[in-house]
């Protein structure tokens, strides 16, 4: 065994020191900052509520289950479950109300996550099962964002409290780019729709300074090493190529690749969602692959499927592909070549 | 400089090393030694001395047994007061007085003397593996070896050994070089050493211009361990890539260690067994680190108390590394011929590891890898013992450098665990050995009763043929063609003793520190199929000849 450890050792002479599994999470938590803050700053605090209830029940409900199962309840120093309820608050409509964040959080954590043996058991991505799961169920209340609107909307209290109707709700929001685009009238172009405004003044570019930030965030957490580059990289490449190649044949009718590519969750879940690496395939080719798939699995579902978003689904879709790929990509064995024998 | 290649992986760990520079020194004489049968790669030596012998340094205790196994000799003069499955104690007289070989010539000797010299030496690799040195100097014979290397890379943290040996002995060390490449037709020789070792790079640089016959060059690696196992070396220094489960013979090298060729130089030139070894002293919890000459068998306790070692604060004794090497219990054991390192640490230099927290899959080991394994599903299937997917993620090519247990954020000790999944599959293969072994014997048995049996008619048949008609003619011509066919059997039972020896060979210098009971076995049933044709061969021509020459 190693009596040293990458994380324990404080050598002067190298500045690589590795963290430990909860230094990792408290650093993507981290990056996930600047995402958040762009949110809230255009969606108003219901963003900050929205992680501050799914965290308090993702700590809650992994501390109950460590009991439950008799573990140690240190295990919620790694953080994990603080950042699958940041993660799953990040993906939910401003404001939603508690008990859509807690059923979510539920199939988190406790479904997703701790029936599967806890971290680095579960073969889903815990967040996504959550959203998945809240967008297959309620997807009234899924389908309810708001124009960009002031920090301290009116209606936050209740809309959490889940003591406003749904029409009141309803009345307040408005659609995502994405969502409005999908829904578009029949027999209206492309060009059609954009050239009527279709959105409330400062959607776009809202949702594009909130790709931005989530971008950022995922800078920073490639130049930590905190991931690879392998997964973000192929997913947003072959979103592109798909995009690109649809548009190409029919720029009247499909979304641009522009669109695909800085509006919904695209850049949150390249660099948020589909690197998680407990249920993302293992070595590099595989990343490759994995990341690849995810891309094409959002253009298809948002081109052809029912969704206007679909990285969620995307992500599980190849969640469940990861056994497959991680036997088919197992770095090579050194084989003798020949000119290995070649003598000097 | 020679120009040098990249291998895969590989991590930084702080080095240390620089407590236990400053010259070489010789430990005091140990008033008792305890010197252990198991002290290299393969099967235990055999005793064969007993209480009350009185013994000179020098003296054989244990000859080696079954092919890869070496002999002990004793390594301080006095009366053998112990002997038991496991060692022999020998008590000093203080006065170590030597009994050596005569010396030879190593230009003039041919091969094979100086095969047996290193064999009746005792002389075993002392970086750490303990592979018996005569055994790996044959590999000539089987297969073309072009380079020598010289393995100083040391990339261990602490360990200065072989930074030590060359500072000194450079001119020793590439006289045995010289001497080892002539054994097993090496063409050049090449020195693979870590660019943080200025002092032993300058010394070589000097004794290279003196060394003869063969071209020695000096390569400089950039420090990053683990360069110094054997496949990151080879691919470091000539870009050859050893296959899996191959051997650097395979793509024409042959590697040593410094410390081996000077053990290797001392029993050819002087005549010397190998009776002591270079032991770095060092850790924080030692007021005088260093290197020492020790004699093989000394008690650690009395060496580190020599060195000031303070109980008080000591917190983890290690042999060897702190990467590769054994934390000890205790201060009971004694230095063998493998001991390169004794790190008496302090609580701080080496802290217990933070408790285990689940895989992640973060990725942190596959990057570090220098076997280019996925060491995070090694552990999965290592715990689930899944051996289909253990062989399919090429476990037993893990070479152990602990690289990923080293960077794993989790504190998992991947390492042991693949340790623990070789041990139970190694078991299981020794099993079928085993029993195979033992079906084999019953049936050569069973066979033997037979031909015992036959025999015994057909002479009775032909003493009553004899006695009734003076026929001859007829028996003439079956012992010539039952020579013909016993000539063949022990031709293919020659063939099936030198195949078993170079799978046994194979074996255990891919993996040294593993018993090779199975293969041993193999080789053993392969000699007593052996012995069995040729004794009926020469019954046969017993029987055959008076009526062949008439």
């Amino acid at each position: 065994m190693s009596m040293l450890h990458a994380s324990q050792v404080d050598d002067r002479t190298r500045l690589t020191t590795t963290p430990s599994t909860g230094d990792i999470m408290r650093w993507v938590i981290i990056a996930t900052l600047p995402g958040l803050a762009t949110m809230t700053f255009f969606f108003g605090l219901g963003v900050v509520s929205n992680v501050v209830l799914a965290t308090a029940f993702g700590l809650g409900l992994e501390a109950l289950f460590l009991r439950l199962r008799q573990r140690n309840l240190r295990s919620l120093n790694d953080a994990s479950a603080l950042l699958t309820g940041v993660l799953l608050g990040a993906s939910l409509p401003p404001a939603s109300p508690w008990w859509l964040i807690g059923i979510g959080m539920v199939a988190a954590i406790v479904v997703a996550k701790q029936l599967y043996g806890g971290l680095g058991q579960n073969p889903f991505n815990p967040a996504m099962v959550g959203y998945a799961l809240l967008l297959v169920s309620f997807p009234t209340y899924m389908t309810l964002w708001p124009a960009p609107q002031s920090l301290w909307p009116d209606t936050l209290g209740s809309q959490i409290m889940g003591s406003i109707s749904l029409e009141q709700i309803d009345a307040l929001s408005g659609a995502t780019p994405l969502d409005a685009f999908k829904h578009k009238a029949d027999g209206l172009t492309a060009s059609q729709f954009w050239a009527n405004p279709p959105l409330p003044p400062g959607t776009l570019r809202a949702w594009q300074w909130i790709a931005a930030a989530w971008t950022a965030g995922g800078a920073l957490l490639l130049a930590k090493r905190l991931i690879s580059w392998h997964i973000p990289v192929a997913m947003l490449g072959s979103m592109t190529a798909a995009a690109a190649l649809i548009y190409v044949f029919n720029p009247e009718n499909a979304a641009s690749p522009w669109l695909h590519l800085f509006t919904g969750a695209t850049l949150f879940g390249a660099f948020f969602i589909a690197t998680d690496p407990v249920s993302a395939a293992t070595s590099q080719r595989g990343k490759l692959i994995y990341g690849a798939g995810i891309g094409l699995l959002v253009i298809v579902i948002r081109t052809w499927g029912g969704y206007p978003d679909a990285v969620a689904f995307a992500v599980l879709l190849m969640n469940l592909c990861v056994p497959l790929l991680d036997i088919y990509t197992v770095p090579a064995a050194a084989e003798p070549r020949s000119a290995d024998r070649a003598r000097p | 400089m020679a120009r040098t290649f990249e291998f895969h992986g590989g991590v930084y760990p702080p080095e240390r090393k620089q407590r236990s520079q400053g010259p070489v020194r010789h430990a005091r004489l140990p008033g008792r030694v305890v010197l252990r049968l198991d002290q290299h790669a393969g099967r235990p030596a055999l005793a064969t001395v007993a209480v009350g012998d009185s013994v000179k340094v020098g003296t054989p205790i244990a000859r080696r047994d079954g092919m890869i196994s070496a002999a002990l000799h004793a390594s301080i003069s006095g009366q053998v007061t112990q002997v038991d499955r496991h060692t022999i104690t020998i008590d000093g007289d203080g006065v170590d007085t030597w009994q050596r070989l005569t010396p030879l010539e190593w230009r003039t000797a041919n091969a094979e003397q100086l095969l047996t010299r290193l064999e009746q030496s005792g002389v075993v690799g002392l970086g750490g593996a303990g592979f018996p040195a005569h055994i790996k100097a044959r590999v000539g014979e089987r297969q073309r070896i072009d380079t020598l290397v010289v393995n100083a890379a040391e990339c261990e943290p602490y360990i200065t050994v072989d930074d030590l040996t060359l500072q000194q002995y450079a001119l020793d060390v590439l006289e045995g070089a010289q001497l080892i490449a002539s054994l097993c037709g090496a063409k050049q020789i090449v020195v693979g050493i870590e660019d943080n070792k200025t002092e032993a790079i300058s010394a070589l640089h000097q004794a290279v211009a003196g060394s003869q016959p063969l071209s020695v060059t000096v390569s400089v690696i950039a420090t990053r361990y683990p360069s110094g196992g054997e496949r990151q070396l080879i691919k470091t220094l000539l870009n050859r890539d050893v296959p899996d489960k191959g051997l650097p013979a395979d793509v024409g090298v042959l590697c040593q260690n410094p410390g081996t060729l000077l053990a290797a130089l001392r029993s050819v030139r002087d005549g010397e067994p190998l009776i002591e070894r270079l032991v770095t002293l060092t850790g924080e919890a030692i007021a005088d680190p260093g290197n020492r000459w020790v004699r093989i068998g000394t008690p650690m306790a009395t060496l580190l108390d020599e060195a000031g070692l303070n109980r008080s604060v000591l917190h983890q004794l290690v042999e060897g590394g702190p990467m590769m090497g054994t934390p000890l219990a205790d201060l009971e054991g004694v230095v063998t011929k493998t001991t390169n390192c004794l790190i008496a640490a302090t609580r701080d230099e080496l802290p217990p590891a933070p408790p285990e927290s689940p895989c992640i899959r973060c990725g942190a080991c596959e990057e570090v890898c220098p076997a280019n394994l996925l060491p995070q599903q090694l552990h999965w299937y290592a715990r689930a013992q899944d051996d289909a997917k253990l062989a399919h993620y090429r476990l037993f090519d893990c070479i152990e450098c602990n690289a990923c247990s080293y960077v794993c954020p989790s504190h998992i000790p991947l390492v042991a665990d693949y340790r623990h999944a070789k041990t139970r599959l190694r078991h299981q293969r020794l099993e079928t050995a085993k029993a195979e072994h033992a079906k084999h014997r019953f049936e050569w048995r069973q066979a033997r009763l037979a031909r015992e049996e036959a025999e015994k008619q057909a002479r009775r048949q032909a003493r009553r043929a004899k006695q009734t008609t003076q026929q001859t003619d007829s028996q003439a011509t079956s012992p010539q063609a039952d020579l013909r066919s016993l000539r063949i059997a022990q031709t293919a039972a020659k063939a099936a003793v030198r195949k078993a020896e170079k799978n046994l060979a194979r074996a255990a210098q891919q993996d040294p520190q593993q018993p090779h009971d199975d293969l041993e076995i193999q080789l053993a049933t392969a000699q007593e199929n052996l012995q069995a044709a040729e004794a009926r061969l020469a019954e046969a021509r017993e029987a055959g000849e008076p009526q062949e020459t008439p």
